[in-house]
Parts: structure tokens; sequence; C-alpha cells
């Protein structure tokens, strides 16, 4: 869940249209125009601060919203076995917490990619998943979407680039190589596997 | 022997972004009655010699000039452009100015040697993207580079795919834009609930200099033991050797600075500071490990797990019910793979994922920044936060939005804070993080303890745990 509590706000005085903003805004809210400024889509900004942290111009500032806004999905409405499926596809446990911002789990991220968001764009705009750090959790996004069987389409700024290798997917050359035995490939995928097939508490 | 001090006092509050205003800290924690410090060199006489402190930025430029001299740099020609590649973390380390003289002699030896014009700093950041720049500003880095030749460089920046033999990674595009690299880093532990101590020295081509899909991937998709590969994938890659030119370490230990250490061959460097490291911050770390019980007071300006004291950060001492460097254990108590396993009730998933440190009774804020995501924190220590501006730090952060919703209480000041932290702990033992270097202000109840326990400590480390440590690594003992 994440609670917006704020939003950008562009200082038209020093904006230069350079489109920075644009090309790092995780929900796609902020647009340079015709006239060569940046504007805010107040209704999905989420004040996740990318933007004002890569204004070369410091024209961005955020500001507190009166009433605060909730993004969530409710996973419960979601096909509980398709959720699942999409999940344990992915290698996530359900309940596995995959944002440490918002604190959004891998269940909710199935429930709306199974709801139709077909992008991490979308699902930020649903659950508010990368719009904390925009770091950390893109992998296990990129991943759910992937395993949904959903075809990526590039963003149109660098907000990502691409899934890459994980524990899950590491070439057997790359697991069995004596050199790497102090990485503990085998027995943490062997580890992270019951936990991921486990049933959870109940 | 093992003596006890008058506390010392940490750094004042610095104006930043990140934190609340320098005016807003009040009482610091030392000044709380009853405090002492203690001084690691005591608990452990065969800690090295440092060069820093005292502050002696002469000493630095010294052995940085000393470490470089038999540095190949012969394919470096003056048409050629460098970029040093460094981290913000650096220039927390003894208030950054160790770091900052470090990073101004390698440009000035490269320069010299050279005759190479064009050398630029890129720096990176953690998860705070104008913290850098912040540094760059405070110690004029700009201005010795050249205008515009100094700058910060974050993971959403424009990326550059680099191919490992793990498949495509990315790096920050602005990182590798020069002719030839120099790592200049240091071989301060911090995180090793993440990298383990396992090729630490690589760390930064996952992290400092990396995009966000790699970040991702290293922090929590490849693996608690593992994570440090996908650094260790990317330095290993064409595009790294392709623009290698070498690696300059400064040297933080626990007690202080003791040297820079430079190396062609990072593995080589590694190896060295691997050693180091087990020895000096692996006794300490083991000593944490014997607090029963205590209050922590955060009393610097870091977010909640990177505060530290004696060389070691806070989140260090939330994983010392365990032994962070002992890979058999798979999971840390605190790191993002463990943090992903707890559900909603905040039980762990599996039995696999041990409890952070129970010792730790009650969590006093009264100095931290925002910009890391910290609610594991609140949600498993009763966390006091002094002062309602830190309270709105947290709730205005947008990786710390929940934060204070688990809070046990906002105080109006330090005293009241411990006060309410003694209620809840039912210990006068304390310790806080307050940036100290060499040693620890804690309750003379706790540097009893320390003193007590400390020469146990040094040898279990010394005749059992870093023959262990060292041969999990692959590095003969």
């Amino acid at each position: 869940m994440r609670y917006v509590v704020s939003i950008a706000r562009v200082d038209e005085s020093k904006c230069n249209g350079c489109g920075i903003c644009e090309r790092v805004c995780p929900t796609l809210s902020i647009r340079v125009g015709e006239d060569f400024l940046a504007h805010v889509d107040e209704s999905s900004c989420t004040g996740c601060t990318a933007c004002m942290d890569r204004c070369p111009q410091y024209a961005v500032s955020i500001i507190s919203l009166e009433k605060p806004r909730v993004l969530q999905v409710d996973w419960r409405k979601a096909p509980y076995e398709k959720m699942l499926e999409i999940c344990r596809k992915a290698h996530h446990h359900p309940e596995e917490v995959i944002c440490f911002c918002t604190g959004t789990r891998a269940r909710e991220v199935a429930a709306a990619i199974l709801m139709g968001a077909d992008s991490p764009e979308k699902l930020s705009r649903m659950t508010g998943i990368r719009t904390g750090c925009k770091v950390e959790c893109i992998q296990p996004v990129l991943r759910l979407l992937n395993a949904a069987g959903v075809k990526l389409q590039k963003p149109p700024g660098y907000q990502w680039y691409g899934l890459t290798s994980t524990l899950w997917d590491l070439p057997e050359a790359i697991l069995g190589k004596e050199e790497y035995g102090k990485f503990y490939f085998l027995k943490d995928k062997e580890v992270m596997e019951k936990i991921v097939r486990g049933g959870g508490n109940e | 022997m093992s003596k006890i001090y008058p506390p010392q006092p940490p750094l004042p509050p610095r104006e930043s972004i990140y934190g609340v205003k320098p005016e807003y800290i009040g009482k610091r924690a030392y000044q709380l009655p009853g405090m002492v410090f203690v001084k690691i060199k005591d608990l452990f006489p065969d800690m090295p010699e440092v060069i820093w402190p005292p502050p002696n930025t002469k000493a630095i430029r010294e052995a940085t000039v000393k470490a470089l001299e038999s540095i190949d740099m012969s394919y470096i020609k003056p048409e050629h452009s460098v970029n040093i590649l460094a981290s913000h973390h650096g220039f927390t380390l003894l208030g950054g100015e160790p770091y900052a003289e470090m990073l101004k002699t390698i440009r000035d030896v490269v320069e010299e040697r050279t005759k190479c014009r064009d050398i630029r700093l890129r720096a990176g950041v953690g998860l705070r993207f104008r913290e850098t720049e912040e540094y760059i500003r405070k110690f004029k880095l700009d201005e010795y580079f050249g205008s515009g030749k100094a700058i910060g460089i974050t993971p959403i920046d424009p990326g550059i795919p680099i191919e490992t033999e793990i498949g495509t990674l990315y790096g920050i595009r602005a990182a590798y834009d020069a002719d030839w690299i120099i790592h200049a880093h240091n071989s301060d532990v911090r995180e090793v609930h993440f990298h383990r101590h396992v090729d630490r020295a690589v760390k930064p081509f996952g992290m400092s200099y990396a995009r966000i899909e790699t970040r991702s991937a290293y922090h929590h998709n490849l693996g608690p033991r593992g994570a440090n590969f996908i650094a260790r994938a990317i330095f290993e890659s064409p595009l790294v050797k392709r623009k290698w030119a070498f690696a300059c370490f400064l040297l933080p230990t626990p007690v202080g600075i003791v040297g820079v250490d430079a190396d062609r061959d990072l593995y080589r460097l590694d190896e060295r500071i691997t050693r180091l490291n087990l020895k000096t911050y692996g006794k300490v770390m083991h000593l944490l490990g014997k607090i029963d019980e205590a209050i922590a007071i955060l009393d610097f300006m870091c977010p909640v797990p990177y505060v530290f004291a004696g060389g070691v950060i806070f989140a260090n001492f939330c994983c010392a019910n365990i032994d962070l460097f002992d890979l058999d254990k798979p999971f840390p108590p605190y790191t993002w793979y463990t943090e992903a396993y707890y559900d909603e009730n905040e039980k762990p998933l599996s039995p696999e994922i041990p409890p952070p440190n129970p010792a730790i009774k009650a969590i006093v804020i009264n100095y931290v920044w925002k910009g890391y995501p910290s609610v594991f924190w609140s949600k498993h220590f009763p966390t006091i936060i002094v002062g309602e501006h830190h309270k709105e730090l947290f709730d205005n952060d947008p990786q710390n939005i929940e934060f204070t919703k688990y809070i046990k209480a906002v105080t109006p000041d330090l005293d009241s804070a411990i006060k309410l932290a003694y209620e809840i702990a039912k210990t006068d033992k304390i310790i806080v993080f307050d940036g100290a270097a060499g040693g620890f202000n804690v309750s003379k109840s706790l540097a009893e303890l320390l003193i007590k326990e400390a020469t146990k400590a040094s040898k279990e480390v010394d005749e059992e745990l870093i023959h262990k440590w060292l041969r999990q690594r692959g590095i003969k003992p």
C-alpha cells in the first residue's frame, strides 16, 4: 500500500523543458508540453521525487497534499489460483515483500497484472510500487510481468531497461563452478525455493 | 588495559536535504548523564596504528602517493579521458575529508604521471540521489577537478548495457564514458548483510556505478550469500576489462584510517582488505554479539541502518545475534532477502529466517536522515523518535511513509525519550551510534560489559573464527 501524501510541482520560471523529468518518472506523470515546460498530472503523480532529484535546473519541488490518496489493489479480488501461479512461476512467495518502501507483496502485484496492468508504469499507478526508492523493486516487477506472459514494451524514457538474470536462471556452468563455491548459489537456491514453495503461516 | 574515558562529542549536525535542520537537534546522546567512552584500541590492543584521527590530510595525501608509486599508468595517454569512480559512502567516513583528499590526490598523481588533462570524478549514491552533489560542494571537488568534471551519478540516470557471463546487466552510462576508469573506493565493511564480505572490493560495480536493474538483482534476486556476484560479473565484463586502470582504496578500520592501498589486480587488493577487515571489524562485530541487552541511540547524519560508531553500522548490531561473516548461515537477521520473507503479521515465512538482534530492547532516534526504507526497524523494535521534525521527515519520505505508524512515541526531547526507553527496555545499558571514531559512547554499565568480554572475543576470533571465515572465502588462513 502506498499513501500518496505529496506531489511534484514545477517552477515554470526555472524549467527549460529538457525532459529529464519525464524520462525518469515511474508513473509517466510528468510531461514536457508544446510550451517546452514540464507539466505534472496531479491525478497520478505519487511525489516519489525522481523528477525533483534529477532536474538539473532545480525546477521541481514537492508539495504536500491536503488529502492523501491511497494506492492499493485488493489481491482477494483476483482469481486466486491464477495469482498463485504467476507468483510461483516468478519464484516469489505470494506473501513475499517485493517493495520495501511500500510494503507491497508479490500477490498484490500479481493481482494487479490479472486486473489489467501490463507494464511497470501501470503497476506503479495501481499499487504504488516503484515509487519509493525507485530502485530496488524493478526486478520483481519485471519477473512477475514476465511470469504472467506480458510482452514488455520499453518505456518512453529510461525508467527501466530490462530483466536481468536472477538466482533462478543462472546458467548451470555458473552454479557448478568450483571457484564460485563461496557464493553458495545452489544452497541459497534450495533454501529460497523451499520458502517460495512453502505454504506460509496460518 | 581498558580504561573508561569521558564521552566524546560527535560531529555537529550538517545541513542537508535529507535531514532536519541542524538547529532542531538539541542535546546529543553523549551528553546524557552517566555516559562514557571506550576505546577500541584498549579493548583490542592488536588493532593497527592509524594515520587519521587526528585529522591529517597530509598523511592521507602521502599515503595515496605512496600507494600509487608502484601502479603502472603507462597506458593512459595525454589525449585520453579518465573517470575516477567514487561512492557516497566514502564521504561519510570520519567526516569525509580523508576520502575527499584521496580522490584529489589520485587526480593529481594521474595528471602528473600521464599528462592526461581530462580527468573527471563520477561519484555514485545510495538511495539519496542528491547526496553526492552535497559532498562535491562541501569538499569543493567541482572546483578541484574543473567545472563540470565532478558530478554525482544515480541509478536512475541513463544506462549502458554490460554483457556479462550471466547475461546483460546495466551500468550508469556516465560512469563508463571515459577511456579509463579508476575504482576509488574504501575498505569499510559496512553492509556485510548484503555483500557478506565475499569479493568485497568489487561491490560498487553492482551498486554505486550500477543502474536500478542491477542493484535490484543484487539486493534481493540473487541469493543472500551470492549477491555480490552481480558486482563481480560486471567487474569481469569485457567493457570493464577494456576500461580498467586500477583501484585505489582508503583503508578505514574500527580505530581509524590505517592507510591507502592500490593495485591493478583488484582480487589481490581484495584479499588484503579481507584479511585486515576480518581481523579488525571481525573482532568488534563479534564483541557486539556479546551484548545481552541495550538501548540503541541513533544520533548521526545517516539513514537508520547506516548510523555508525566504532567503525560498524547500526545494521551490523541488528545482525550481531548471529555471526554475519559465517557463510554457513544463509540469512542475516536483517537484509532485504530477510525482510522479504516476513508475512503480514510480521512472522517469518521460514524457520531459516533469524530474528533481528533480541539484545536491542529499544531504539531512540535522536538524529538520523531519511532516504532508506527503514520500516523494518520500527516494526521489529520499540522505537522512540525525538522531535516532531523527525516525525515529519519520515512521514514525507516516499521511502518511509509508514515508518512512524509503528513507533512507540514521539518525545519533545532526548531526556524524555531515554526515560521512556528505560521503562520499555528495563536496562541501563546504552550504546550510541553517533559516528564516533575509534570507540563507542556507551553507558558505564555497557562499557564494563565490553571491557569484560573483549579479551574473550579477541581470542575467539584469532583462534577459531578468522580461520573459518577465510576458508569460506577461498583464502588460505
